[in-house]
């Protein structure tokens, strides 16, 4: 079983959580919504499967790099 | 009594054998070879590709795992002398193990003369490398120093090997990770194009080669009103979007994206507009919020330089936040890597025309190709902002103290006057259209008809200068 983890590519911070671990996902869905640079930036899953673990919330600020889930193949 | 016994099945192919490779390389029935099929562990020939005339050469993988010696680097530095002297597009086959050990230093004489004959061709003639097996030691900088490299699922290139990291570093990595699709397509950028087979990554050489080497005219503007580009932007301005189905709605039909991991932010794809090749550059807002970054930067202008050497002109299409904060990108030399964009394009003798769709901030707006670095027109849609910062970043810091004094409940809608006063006097696209940075608002159904029409008035230069590999 293939697992993807999901990082931040820059600092942000989390303006909407739209899965829940255990979610099932289809590769292009968006996980969460970012905010940076003004922007509304969404987190997509390029593996489809289901979310595995969700290691933000919303409101939380964000470090390049930091995990933000993990996606299992079905 | 007899019975009719099946004749013994032939020996399947050597899926490695070079003549084979170069045969499904080339249209069917075109490959002439350079020479005699030899030891020398490389095959060399001509043929044609969509009809356009090409060079080839191919490293054999079934001769000592396709090393590198004299005879054979020789066949190689033929093959792209003929090129150069043709003025038609090489494409190297590389399945190799490196230099011969056997041959000593003789090898790798052999082999710098190899690269000392890309360099030559660098930026004359297109140089396309298709990695199918491993590319090891001196193989590795073969690929390396071409203008378009892509990889079959078995291409692997690194410097040293496994065993040699692992003796050296004390580091357990196979070869995959070491050199693999993954490692050049998504961090290294050494690969341009991944692709899921080696049947396809030969196909994927022929579609480039089509793309350089035939590119053709602009025809005649057929259409009546393209498609409503605006529609690929969301309504809401700060919303983030995948850039890519704009380029392909810009373009003909969808290009040859070149990096599509590899600083993703920003989007470099060869494609077909009117029916002749172009460059499209965009900024993607769904990576990183579309924010220019030292590698995304450094991406965009080997892109420029290639095509400008080739004559491919270009289409800028921007949506720009700025450069990415950060004292990672400082330390990553965002100042150093930048200043090749900013020196790629400001050198680029290609027609190249700018749009602006949704915004273009600060450093970034003059980085992608702004009229300060001689874009041929920029245009930019209804509504677009061109401005040092976005309007209410930048009252926030002008009109600070006059915001702090301000009651607390009635310091938003003062924020948001401030802004839209700003916007009148130094964003927004008509102040820049009255200072002559933006040429032309542009319908953005009727966007495809200016860009073609903009390109082809353009006199076609072509840069005389060779295609490093930044």
């Amino acid at each position: 079983m293939a697992v993807e983890e999901i990082h931040a590519e820059m600092v942000s911070s989390v303006w909407k959580v739209l899965v829940q671990p255990g979610a099932p996902v289809a590769a292009g869905d968006t996980l969460v919504i970012l905010e940076s640079m003004k922007m509304e930036i969404p987190v997509l899953t390029e593996r489809a499967g289901t979310v595995q673990e969700l290691h933000v919330v919303e409101g939380e600020v964000l470090q390049e790099g930091d995990l933000i889930a993990t996606v299992a193949d079905a | 009594m007899t019975t009719a016994q099946a004749a013994p099945p032939l020996p399947a192919p050597d899926p490695r054998d070079p003549e084979d490779r170069l045969r499904r390389f080339f249209d069917e029935g075109s490959l002439r070879p350079l020479g005699a099929r030899d030891t020398s562990g490389v095959l060399a020939g001509r043929g044609t590709v969509s009809g356009s005339p090409a060079v080839a050469f191919c490293t054999d993988a079934t001769v000592m795992g396709g090393a590198m010696g004299v005879d054979g680097c020789r066949h190689i530095v033929d093959a792209i002398d003929t090129a150069l002297r043709e003025r038609v597009p090489v494409v190297g086959i590389w399945h190799s193990g490196g230099a011969r050990l056997a041959e000593g230093v003789t090898a790798l004489h052999a082999v710098g003369e190899v690269f000392a004959a890309m360099v030559r061709a660098s930026g004359r003639i297109p140089q396309i490398s298709v990695v199918l097996g491993p590319a090891a030691g001196g193989a590795a900088y073969g690929p390396a120093l071409t203008d378009l490299v892509i990889m079959g699922p078995a291409g692997r290139v690194f410097v040293t090997g496994p065993e040699v990291v692992r003796s050296v570093t004390g580091e357990n990595v196979d070869m995959e990770s070491l050199g693999g699709p993954d490692t050049h397509g998504r961090r290294s950028g050494v690969v341009h194009v991944v692709t899921d087979s080696e049947p396809a990554a030969l196909e994927t050489a022929r579609l480039a080669v089509d793309l350089l080497a035939a590119q053709g005219t602009f025809g005649p503007a057929a259409e009546q009103a393209g498609p409503d580009l605006a529609t690929f932007l969301p309504e809401q301005t700060n919303r983030a979007y995948d850039v890519k189905p704009l380029v392909s709605a810009v373009l003909d039909e969808p290009g040859l994206e070149l990096h599509p991991r590899f600083a993703p932010n920003v989007v470099t794809t060869l494609g077909r507009l009117a029916g002749r090749t172009v460059g499209v550059i965009a900024n993607n807002p769904l990576r990183l919020g579309g924010c220019l970054d030292s590698a995304s930067a450094e991406k965009a202008a080997r892109f420029v330089r290639m095509c400008d050497a080739f004559g491919v002109p270009l289409v800028v299409l921007v949506d720009v936040p700025g450069y990415l904060p950060g004292v990672g990108q400082e330390w990553d030399g965002v100042v150093r890597r930048g200043a090749k964009l900013l020196h790629a394009f400001a050198e680029a003798v290609v027609p190249r025309v700018t749009l602006v769709t949704r915004k273009s901030y600060g450093g970034a707006y003059i980085a992608m190709n702004s009229r300060s670095l001689g874009a041929t027109a920029v245009f930019a849609w209804p509504g677009a902002e061109v401005a040092v910062m976005g309007a209410k970043a930048a009252v926030g810091i002008l009109h600070r103290k006059k915001l702090a004094a301000a009651p607390v409940g009635e310091r938003e809608a003062l924020h948001a006057q401030l802004a839209e006063e700003h916007e009148r006097i130094a964003g927004g696209v008509n102040r820049a259209l009255q200072i002559g940075v933006v040429d032309e608002v542009v319908d953005p159904a009727g966007t495809r008809q200016r860009l073609i029409e903009a390109l082809a008035a353009a006199p076609l230069g072509r840069g005389a200068h060779g295609n490093i590999p930044l």
